[in-house]
């Protein structure tokens, strides 16, 4: 793809994912090519698309795609089980009889009569990815805080394996540094929306005479909500250029934490109409909330950080001055 | 001169000359201490080029990106050998002169500074003004000799050690606000001029009231165009935000792995150590970005308001760590690391003051960045 191609692909994505949601927009992103663009370089694709999947408050089964990717699964349109909530452990346990299955479905296994199972039968040894017959699997949709994700809990015991194959430990932290990324993108797409409705309101709300957006009460409050976006995002743009696992577990943390910032300031300043279901408000809210809890929460990471420093007593070499743009190493 | 290249050979240059490099006094050291060991190894730097690189040829520099620079002051501040603080006047006042200075004046002068013969200071704030920077009242009044200066400025950091000082002065009616502001590269030693140090909380005399009586400055030494100084006051707050912030951030890097060293076991808790260290490496992300778009030639503006919201609270969060892990140092002890550690806790205090307070920065960000019109 020559630069002005790829510029074309990108706006195409962004518009993708700008118009459509759910099936058409997986229809959409397929006809583009976003999942071949994801085998070349994954963590390009995944910086196009989630941002403004998040911005608009859309939903797809690219979370799935990516964690394929991550495994090694080529371009894939199927589905994977996503860890628990608020884990970033394979889903999966060997043990006997069978897989021992506790994990998460996004809306593409809705659809799949075979999904993926990545387990293993020891933390931190190899891990197996299982195709798995969904029938065998106990599939209950989630309502919950966010209705419209379409998520699926999955459960199952002594599950059969149509096939297997085995994978290092490796595939699955590879899986888990794309995940975090695409997520964080995702919040920080939502983040940057809940700021655009705040911002909008701030102007068009007129009280004493003038519209709020001239406080300092409300200025500051966007302001801190602007800085803490731009921070989790330069944190998440590092990792695309350099990722790492310790990266990508910032950028998570980060940008979980700057879309619970965003939330609390964005809310504050919509006031009255911003509580409303009417309003788009509470849609980011619920979305950012749940998101935050997938391949590990601000507050969990945050501590695990803590704990590693404490043990280590030092800090990692992190970001070193070298041109992030000429040094990364953007493929796998 | 690349980086990688730069990097190893003063990595190398510094491992062999640690020793002379090393300062002499213990701790912090008292400020002429500092200023002293400051220009010792500015000279060694200079002389051994690595003080040159990342400047231009006609400022006695060996040309090179930026970036190169702010290696420097990483790798000097990361292994102990000079403090950030009054090597950030190099790199707000040096990038200024050189856009706004007369090319004879500028290669005259910037040598010297870079070469840690000089230190220079910077008038800007007045008892008046202070974050109204426009509405500035030392006066610059036109005689047929040259300026004649006379106000009072305050704030002033290094004013007593400093030769030069770069000074905002105003030479338009009082109501000209922004539009009648000049800015002037003033000789310390002129009669009429007179330095008050002032006693900061932390111990130091960092910064200076300087009172101005009918001092007289050459015409040439006008920066940029008369009534246009605030260009220039534009121009150099975001030098306070790019590669100076950079070095501070690889200061703050040291200061925590030091308490993570010393910290006694149990003390902190693993939420609140995550916390400080992920609020640095935000910031040493989002600066490293800076650094890059300072060496890609971008001008720098309003969003370096951003990077220093994330200094101020990201030094605030490392010393308040500090503070709690290493109470009896910052409480209790004599000792000259605890002392360290204790003025250090009480500057990282003005990091949300200095260098335009976390209000006006986020006033900055409400109307430049999200642009969300007039306050008032």
């Amino acid at each position: 793809m020559d630069a002005a191609e790829f510029e074309l692909f990108q706006r195409s994505v962004r518009q993708a994912a700008a118009d459509h949601t759910a099936d058409a927009l997986d229809a959409a992103l397929a006809d583009l090519g976003w999942p071949d663009a994801l085998s070349d370089d994954p963590y390009t694709a995944v910086s196009i698309l989630f941002p403004v999947q998040g911005a608009a408050n859309a939903i797809s089964s690219a979370l799935d795609q990516v964690v394929a990717n991550g495994l090694g699964l080529g371009p894939w349109t199927g589905a994977v089980v996503l860890p628990r909530l608020g884990t970033s452990t394979v889903p999966g346990t060997a043990v006997d009889d069978g897989l021992s299955v506790r994990g998460l479905g996004t809306r593409a296994l809705a659809r799949s009569d075979t999904v993926f199972v990545v387990a293993t039968a020891d933390p931190g040894d190899s891990c197996t990815v299982a195709a798995v017959a969904v029938a065998d699997l106990r599939i209950e949709p989630v309502r919950g805080m966010d209705p419209d994700l379409d998520l699926v809990q999955v459960n199952g015991d002594g599950v059969g394996c149509r096939r297997q194959t085995d994978s290092p430990a490796s595939a699955w932290r590879t899986s888990v540094v794309l995940a975090r990324l695409a997520v964080s993108y995702e919040m920080l797409g939502a983040a940057q929306a809940m700021l655009a409705l705040a911002r909008e309101h701030a102007l068009d709300r007129v009280q004493y005479g003038g519209p709020i957006s001239r406080f300092q009460a409300v200025r500051h409050r966007l302001a801190d909500t602007l800085v803490a976006i731009e921070a989790a995002a330069a944190v998440a743009d590092a990792t695309r250029q350099a990722p790492s696992p310790e990266l990508a577990t910032l950028a998570k943390s980060l940008a979980g934490e700057s879309a619970l910032t965003a939330a609390r300031h964005c809310q504050q300043v919509l006031a009255g109409i911003g509580f409303t279901a009417e309003h788009a408000f509470h849609r980011y809210f619920r979305r950012m909330l749940l998101l935050d809890q997938l391949f590990g929460s601000a507050h969990a990471l945050t501590a695990e950080l803590g704990e590693k420093l404490l043990r280590s007593r030092a800090l990692p070499a992190l970001l070193p001055l070298d041109d992030p743009v000429t040094t990364g190493t953007r493929a796998r | 001169m690349d980086l990688a290249a730069f990097r190893k050979g003063l990595d190398d240059w510094l491992a062999e000359h640690d020793r002379d490099l090393a300062p002499e006094h213990e701790g912090l050291g008292t400020l002429d201490e500092r200023v002293a060991q400051l220009a010792k190894v500015k000279r060694r730097c200079f002389d051994a080029g690595w003080m040159r690189w990342g400047w231009p040829e006609r400022v006695g520099g060996l040309a090179g990106s930026p970036i190169l620079r702010a290696y420097l002051g990483e790798a000097l501040t990361a292994r102990d050998i000079v403090e950030p603080d009054v090597y950030s006047m190099t790199e707000v006042l040096a990038p200024t002169m050189i856009d706004f200075a007369a090319t004879e004046l500028a290669a005259e002068v910037v040598p010297r500074l870079l070469r840690g013969d000089e230190i220079w200071c910077q008038g800007f704030s007045e008892p008046g003004t202070g974050s109204n920077l426009a509405s500035l009242a030392c006066r610059a009044t036109r005689t047929d000799g040259g300026w004649r200066v006379t106000g009072q400025k305050v704030w002033t950091s290094y004013a007593q050690y400093a030769s030069h000082c770069v000074l905002l002065t105003r030479t338009g009616t009082q109501e000209s606000a922004h539009h009648g502001i000049t800015a002037l590269f003033v000789d310390m030693d002129s009669a009429g001029i007179t330095v008050r140090p002032l006693r900061t909380m932390h111990g130091s005399d960092e910064f200076s009231e300087v009172f101005f009586d009918d001092v007289a400055v050459p015409f040439e030494r006008t920066l940029g165009e008369v009534d246009q100084g605030w260009a220039v006051a534009m121009d150099l707050l975001p030098y306070e935000r790019s590669t100076s912030l950079w070095h501070r951030c690889a200061y703050l890097q040291r200061r925590l792995e030091r308490l993570l060293a010393i910290v006694p076991s149990g003390v902190l808790g693993a939420a609140e150590v995550g916390d400080a260290a992920q609020r640095l490496i935000a910031l040493r992300a989002r600066s490293r970005a800076t650094q890059y778009r300072l060496a890609g030639g971008e001008q720098l503006g309003p969003e370096t308001s951003i990077d220093k919201m994330l200094l101020s609270t990201a030094e605030q969060a490392v010393m308040d760590l500090a503070a709690r892990g290493l109470s009896p140092e910052v409480l209790i002890r004599d000792d000259a690391p605890s002392e360290r550690w204790r003025a250090e806790y009480l500057y990282s205090r003005a990091a949300s003051i200095y260098g335009g307070t976390t209000e006006i920065q986020r006033n900055i960000i409400a109307r430049r960045l999200l642009d969300l019109g007039d306050d008032r």
